[in-house]
């Protein structure tokens, strides 16, 4: 009776440390020491204002313009107005976006400074909102919030003398390009 | 040797150093270029206006002067009456039997971007007038076919009076007579 008890002692004690055994797993720990420099940056595109003429490569940062077929007295493309018409010039405007993209933050706010790439045909004035470009860069927005549409204005100031006569080749296409650069505040 | 050789290390150090903060320390800016393009063509416009006259007889005022489209009211007439409802309106007699009211106004055409030395100046009226009603420009009659012109050789900028007559023989019915006359002006 004696050795009956005994052996089923030691059969339960065997059932017991084989179920520890089997759930028991063996285990690894590793870690990974990550580094990211998040550099502050900003960007900024040309979007198509809706009152405006419709850009081409709108979203871009080398977007381009088309006022169409231009004078003091006809019709204008969709999207340009003719404000002024005076004896000795015409104005012709159409309007833009801007839009400066920020990362990293930091920055309040951004300034905006444009220059035309090469001097003004004969005939021409260029103006971004008030202020008239020339081939130096000038401000034409001090505080600019990042990450949304600034409308601004492109004026074109012709003069209404004829070719040859301090007044712009006809019927001829004409390029000009302008730089913008938005620098953080 | 060693010392002025770690005295270089220490200076490179220190100059790299500068280089990265000067780096760290600049602003951010981005560029971007929209390049315009355009096309510039010649235009001229024409406008009519009122002539410093206005108001007197012979000069009646337009509505909606300085513009390309007026309006130009020549009142209430008729054979026997010998006059106008309006003292702008010129009224005559026209032997044996036509009466003609007449106002003068002027027209000023501009160019720009044109190398065109004048231009000239043509009319039409838009339909038919009844029989015996004739419309005309400096005793120039219109008709409704085609322009008829009017000067050859105007100069732009400047403006130039022309009086719109309307001629009615005495046995046209009691009616309104209305036109619209277009005024043509093309650079020479």
């Amino acid at each position: 009776m004696k050795n009956y008890a005994r052996i089923r002692t030691l059969m339960l004690t065997g059932l017991l440390l084989a179920s520890v055994a089997l759930t028991a797993q063996t285990t690894a720990t590793g870690t990974i020491n990550a580094t990211l420099i998040n550099k502050s940056g900003i960007a900024l595109v040309f979007d198509s204002d809706p009152g405006g003429v419709a850009l081409g490569n709108t979203g871009t940062a080398a977007a381009s313009l088309n006022f169409g077929t231009v004078s003091a007295f006809g019709p204008l493309s969709a999207g340009v107005t003719r404000p002024t018409v005076l004896a000795g010039s015409y104005t012709v405007r159409t309007l833009f976006d801007v839009n400066v993209l920020q990362g990293g933050g930091g920055s309040p706010n951004y300034t905006l400074s444009a220059n035309l790439a090469a001097a003004a045909p004969v005939g021409f004035s260029y103006a971004v909102d008030a202020v008239t470009l020339t081939t130096a860069a000038q401000n034409v927005q001090t505080n600019g919030a990042y990450g949304t549409d600034v409308q601004h204005s492109l004026n074109l100031t012709i003069s209404t003398a004829a070719p040859g006569a301090g007044g712009p080749a006809v019927g001829a296409p004409l390029t000009t390009t302008i730089n913008f650069t938005a620098t953080a505040n | 040797m060693r010392v002025s050789r770690k005295l270089a290390l220490r200076a490179c150090h220190i100059v790299a150093c500068c280089i990265l903060l000067a780096a760290a320390g600049r602003a951010q800016s981005s560029s971007a270029q929209l390049t315009l393009s355009l096309t510039v063509q010649s235009s001229i416009s024409l406008i009519f206006q009122n002539n410093p006259a206005v108001g007197t007889n012979g000069f009646c005022p337009l509505t909606n002067a300085g513009t390309n489209n007026v309006g130009l009211d020549l009142g209430t007439a008729s054979f026997p009456a010998g006059s106008d409802s309006l003292a702008c309106v010129s009224y005559a007699h026209v032997p044996p039997a036509m009466y003609q009211v007449s106002s003068a106004f002027d027209v000023v055409v501009s160019k720009a971007n044109s190398s065109s030395p004048n231009y000239r100046l043509a009319a039409e009226i838009s339909t038919a007038p009844p029989a015996n009603v004739t419309w005309l420009i400096n005793n120039v009659a219109l008709n409704n076919t085609a322009f008829t012109q009017l000067d050859a050789t105007d100069n732009y900028g400047t403006a130039v009076t022309k009086t719109l007559q309307v001629q009615v023989k005495n046995n046209v019915p009691a009616q309104t007579l209305l036109e619209t006359i277009t005024f043509l002006a093309t650079a020479n």
